[in-house]
């Protein structure tokens, strides 16, 4: 490539660096072993500090590497060395990790180093010196050793090549010159910055794979050595040395283990991939190419404005760094960058931490391998007890291996070992899951396990009373239960129960050997007991024509039942008794507000005096503590709970919510549960808690490396120790979060791993450990945190702690929490810039998080924390903030943001070749958007809203409504027709659930102007318009502005 | 005047007893922050003393008002009042819930007024050895000591 020129100039710091290193690096490198040890070291530190700090001069250089790279890229695997030899540009790329192999060797490779060369003559004499100052170098174990011998024969050669690149000038002067550097090497760096691009670029399509990897290898390389020589100037060089510092010790620990050098280049080498490497070069120029910072005037165009019309996007970059780590699926972190120290960490203004989905679904093919480790027993960690996961190191020829939590030295069970290769990987590296993904799952032995694995369990609480059988709601339960009977988890051990009540608690005996169930009432509710020992719960493939013929009688049974009173408190008891020997899950049918026996409830609800006060807050937590305290039994029993609550009026929400909540449940709610209406909708939804997959007696923990704790943990479920989250019943549509904070004031490591575990007990009996890891880099500067920022992560996190607040304060204090928090943000980030560049009126942030105003504003507008106490039914309020609480990122972001879709062009068009494709445009969330002529979806993954404009042709209408299309359309239900359209819009919303599973999404048909169903349904959610008091987008945003630039 | 060292000694066990409550709840609330305990256990242990400590308390600056200990009831009064109150709101009971949420807080809670009544436990004690001692000597040859309390 034409990177010579910028190359060499960049090149000349390297070989500063190899003699330097050499002599401190030499103990690491030797522990290692001659093989393979040296290169990775070399290549992985880098990239994320050598990045912050060492910008300019490397920025010049990175480029010329990248291109070089190719032939490197492939050194990491193995044997590449004598190939890049051969070429002499990649050589001094090469000569890195080459020299490694075998120092001695060297030469060949000099020639094309000789613009390093330059440099490194003056260095190497003072390198004695230098070395013993910087402490950083020496903790530097990468360029150590190897390189150090060839530098020496590159340094004659080069001396022109300094002359001819002014860039290299500050460098050139030796030791010196090193310390000076920074402000000439920015201009330099941005000089050659285009070239880099370029060579980027250029870079990928030569050698796909594993150019990428090797690419930000070499150009990481490159700072830290810098960073190295830097020594004598004290400002710029203290985050380095600190940064430096943290090299050291990982290098040490990991480096030992040929394996390490090849983690190194595969995923940490990844790490500060091109594109954060070449961001934090950038850092201020980045703004005049106007990629990381957008800007708004003050009278904004809102088509200017940021919207995720593609969907939730995850920060690629990151698992493009760390391809080792478990897919985002399972964990995202509000920001990849970890900051290095607490000052730092407190400049984030936003949430620090994690969003775990530990059982999500895998796309086919992408499951979550199995590993069985027999004869061995699971590997972990003597000490921390993390689980052996592919950011492990070997060494010792392979008897020892090092954690990469707490770097403790651990044996290798005899039966595990195997040998390392040249390089040091082991060599059954490929029948080892556990050693190359990110995600595993490992079949626990008994030692695991306190009792025998349990069977998949269901227990149904029904409410029996007067509502229930009016509203249809007993009837489809009953029936839906028995149509999933068959495919309930577990087979043949799958257990089941019921009890039904209403002022008094009915239980059944189901044993195999009757035809009937019988049925015992028990009335004493201040004293309840069980009336049978056992065959409550029964064995649903013995008892199976029992359970058939009850559910069968069920509805008929209470057909004339006009009792009205509600003994939840004693039934529920009732239920706990009954589940105590095996757990399970325990499904709340629950129509009244329990008025029987302890645990009754008040209508605290309809207390208007109450609403606007200091007070509100007090009726969205649970009101009497009898519902905790069960709460907390059920979760030691390993009950599950799932509140499937259907009144018309208040039913308490809010207290009866927190079975699920500490349990590890949901909340369903159904408000004026009809079942004409919502037949399919309660179908579907019961149909999938019943059947989908679920992980049992559960318990999940999380850890991380030194120096960073997990503080607080936000989701449903209870901790049964400070870290440990007790789950009885896990499933793919909840997920927890979780902040977390540094221990020490400075983080030494250069990469911090985190690591999930969640022990379970699987339908089909086995105790398995399902876990994930993730390594993630430190960064030392705010602006690498914020472009590694994930704005799912950031928002999951955001509205869990602002739902949680909405609980102890008024609405408007936890909305005001959210934006103060945004703000905060922002102006943190316009500082950075604000010192460089004239911002003027300018709004500027992160490109990784310019959706997050959006997203905040959203959140504002969510049914939890909207408006006032008028804005949302107490109870839609609570449930919605429940299920917000449990909510994965990706499913949350599409809440918070919905799908609007115009449909009619569709449906008109003659083929339908581009199906797939056109029915996915998503257009921004305002009125404006809607065309009266169109016909619009609105989907929140929740329901959907059908709109019809005031001026859509009437045959599309009545093709999709029949004959009722001018009617009322709160009474009309979409139902597909005989003709084309309406089969190909019933095509589209199929497609549209099967995309969603979760929950089932109820049509709702809307008409334009037809009050108040249409506010209520759509613009109350169209979140970018302005709705009452509240803001728009373009509001929102001005007023954000405002409030940054206020004191920044 | 023979009553006097009596007194002070219902004070004195009083005040121990008010101790060891809390050192019982600060052990608790450790060991379940170590993970020696769990929640349930550690919160029901808690849960049980907590009522018998706030009467005691009660009972302790009641009697202090009765036999016209002055300055006790007003330095005693503060950690009364502060337990009615927890207790009118229902705040008295650990939730095994939330448990590791107020953890720190509660601990740090029962931590000052351990402190507090070791320096009671102090004043109590001077009290006592100084009514015992006056008790058994002369009237005129008595300590008069009135400071502060």
């Amino acid at each position: 490539m034409g990177t010579e020129n910028p190359n060499r100039t960049n090149f000349s710091p390297r070989p500063m660096t190899s003699p330097f290193s050499a002599p401190q690096n030499a103990s690491p490198f030797s522990s290692a072993g001659p093989v393979a040890g040296p290169e990775s070291s070399a290549f992985r530190p880098n990239n994320p500090i050598a990045s912050s700090q060492v910008p300019p001069s490397f920025s010049s250089g990175p480029p010329a590497f990248r291109s070089l790279q190719p032939g490197r890229s492939n050194d990491p695997a193995g044997p590449p060395p004598p190939s890049s030899y051969g070429q002499p540009q990649t050589g001094s790329f090469q000569r890195f990790s080459s020299p490694q192999f075998s120092p001695a060797q060297v030469p060949s490779p000099q020639t094309s180093f000789g613009e390093q060369t330059v440099v490194a003559p003056p260095v190497r004499p003072p390198a004695g010196p230098f070395s013993s100052p910087p402490v950083s170098f020496q903790l530097r174990p990468q360029p150590p050793i190897p390189v150090g011998s060839p530098p020496q024969s590159i340094n004659t050669v080069q001396p022109g090549m300094n002359a001819a690149s002014s860039i290299g000038s500050p460098f050139a002067a030796p030791g010196t010159n090193l310390q000076p550097s920074s402000p000439p090497m920015r201009a330099t760096y941005s000089a050659t910055q285009g070239t880099m691009q370029s060579a980027f670029t250029g870079y990928p399509s030569q050698q796909p794979n594993a150019v990428l990897q090797a690419p930000p290898v070499n150009s990481v390389a490159f700072p830290p050595q810098q960073g190295g020589y830097t020594p004598g100037p004290p400002a710029a060089s203290r985050p380095y040395l600190s940064q430096q510092g943290s090299y050291m010790q990982s290098p040490p620990v990991a480096a030992p283990g040929g394996i390490y050098s090849r983690d190194r280049m595969q995923h940490p080498s990844s790490l500060p991939p091109t594109g954060p490497a070449q961001g934090l070069v950038e850092d201020f120029s980045s703004l005049h190419l106007g990629s990381v910072p957008g800007s708004l005037d003050a009278g904004i165009d809102s088509k200017a404005l940021s919207r995720p019309l593609d969907g939730d996007l995850e920060p690629k970059s990151f698992a493009e760094m760390y391809p080792l780590n478990c897919s985002s699926r399972y964990l995202r972190l509000s920001t990849c960058g970890i900051p290095n120290s607490q000052s730092l960490a407190s400049k984030w203004h936003l949430p620090l931490g994690a969003v775990v989905c530990p059982l999500a679904e895998a796309p086919e093919g992408e499951e979550v391998p199995i590993v069985n480790f027999v004869t061995t027993g699971i590997i972990r960690c003597k000490r921390c007890r993390t689980y052996v996961n592919p950011y492990v190191t070997f060494t010792d020829h392979g008897r020892k291996w090092r954690c990469n939590i707490c770097s403790l030295l651990n044996d290798v069970p005899g039966e595990y070992y195997a040998q390392l290769d040249a390089s040091g990987r082991r060599i059954d590296l490929d029948q080892r899951p556990e050693l190359t993904k990110g995600s595993v799952e490992f079949i626990a032995p008994t030692e695991y396990m306190i009792r025998p694995p349990m069977p998949p369990l269901y227990f149904f609480l029904i409410d029996v009373s007067v509502c229930a059988v009016r509203s249809g709601m007993l009837e489809v339960v009953a029936q839906t239960i028995k149509s999933c009977l068959d495919s309930l988890p577990g087979f043949p051990r799958t257990q089941i129960g019921f009890i039904t009540y209403d002022s008094t608690v009915h239980f059944y005996n189901m044993k195999s050997s009757l035809t009937q169930p019988q049925m015992m009432v028990v009335s004493d509710l201040d004293d309840i007991f069980v009336p049978l020992p056992d065959d409550l719960l029964v064995n649903l493939s013995e008892s199976r024509t029992v359970v058939d013929a009850f559910l069968d009688s069920l509805p008929s049974m209470f057909q004339e039942n006009v009792n009205v009173e509600s003994a939840f408190g004693p039934a529920l008891k009732a239920a706990l008794m009954v589940m105590s020997q095996l757990g399970g899950k325990l499904l709340i049918f629950q129509n009244t507000l329990p008025s029987l026996g302890a645990g009754r409830l008040r209508l605290r609800g309809d207390d208007a005096r109450v609403y606007g006060t200091d007070k509100e807050h007090t009726l969205r937590v649970p009101e009497d503590p009898f519902y905790k305290q069960m709460a907390a039994d059920f979760s030691k029993f390993q009950i599950a709970v799932n509140v499937y609550a259907f009144s018309d009026k208040y039913t308490d929400i809010a207290t009866l919510g927190t079975l699920a909540k500490y349990t590890g449940g949901q909340v369903y709610y159904y408000p004026n549960f009809v079942s004409s209406v919502h037949k399919d909708k309660l179908r579907h939804e019961l149909a999938r808690d019943l059947t989908r997959e679920t992980a049992w007696e559960a318990v999940l923990r999380i850890r991380c490396g030194r120096g960073v704790r997990f503080t607080s943990y936000h989701g449903n479920f209870m901790l049964r120790s400070t870290d440990l989250m007790a789950l009885p019943a896990v499933d793919c549509d909840k997920a927890y979060a979780m902040q977390l904070c540094l221990e020490e004031t400075l983080l030494t490591t250069d990469t911090v791993y985190f690591q999930v575990a969640l022990l379970y007990t699987s339908s089909s009996a086995e105790r398995r450990i399902r876990v994930h890891t993730v390594a993630a880099p430190v960064v030392i500067d705010l602006g690498q945190m914020y472009r590694l920022a994930d704005t799912g992560a950031v928002v999951s996190l955001l509205s869990r702690l602002a739902i949680e607040k909405s609980l102890c304060y008024k609405l408007e204090e936890a909305r005001a929490s959210v934006q103060l928090r945004i703000v905060k943000a922002l102006r943190e980030y316009r500082n950075l810039y604000a010192v460089q560049h004239r911002l003027g009126g300018r709004m500027i942030y992160p490109e990784s998080l310019k959706l997050l105003p959006l997203y905040g504003l959203a959140l504002c507008r969510s049914t939890p924390l909207r408006g006032g106490y008028a804005d949302a039914q107490l109870d839609e309020r609570c449930a919605a903030g429940y299920t917000m609480m449990a909510l994965p990122a990706k499913k949350l972001l599409k809440l918070l943001y919905p799908n609007l879709i115009r449909l009619d062009e569709y449906l008109l068009k003659s083929s339908f070749a581009d199906e797939s494709e056109n029915i996915w445009e998503r257009l921004p969330l305002a009125a404006e958007s809607l065309d009266s002529r169109g016909l619009y979806i609105y989907d929140d993954g929740f329901r959907f809203v059908i709109w019809f404009g005031r001026m859509l042709s009437p045959d599309i209408a009545r093709s999709l409504l029949g004959e009722d299309f001018a009617t009322d359309y709160s009474k009309v239900f979409l139902t597909e027709r005989d003709n084309e359209m309406s089969r190909r819009l019933t095509r589209i919303i199929k497609k549209y659930r099967e995309s969603d599973p979760s929950y089932y999404q109820l049509c709702h048909l809307v008409r334009q102007g037809e009050q108040p169903r249409e506010g209520f349904f759509l613009l109350a959610n169209l979140v970018e318009d302005q709705v009452g008091g509240t803001n728009g987008y373009t509001d929102w945003i001005l007023q954000l502005q405002r409030q940054v630039q206020q004191n920044a | 005047m023979d009553l006097e060292p009596f007194l002070w000694l219902i004070f004195f066990l009083m005040n121990m007893g008010l101790i060891a409550f809390n050192l019982f709840q600060i052990v608790s609330l450790s060991d379940l922050e170590a993970d020696y305990l769990n929640p349930y256990e550690s919160s029901s242990r808690i849960n049980s003393v907590v009522i018998p400590e706030y009467l005691l308390h009660g009972a302790f600056c009641i009697l202090f008002l009765l036999t016209g200990q002055w300055f006790f009831f007003v330095v005693t009064l503060p950690i009364a009042y502060l337990n009615f109150r927890k207790f009118m709101k229902r705040e008295h009971l650990i939730d095994v819930t939330e448990v590791f949420r107020v953890l720190s807080a509660e601990k740090k809670l029962r931590v000052v007024k351990l402190g507090f009544y070791f320096v009671l436990f102090i004043l109590v004690m001077i009290r006592l050895v100084f009514s015992v001692i006056n008790s058994t000597v002369d009237e005129s040859e008595a300590i008069h000591f009135l400071g502060l309390f």
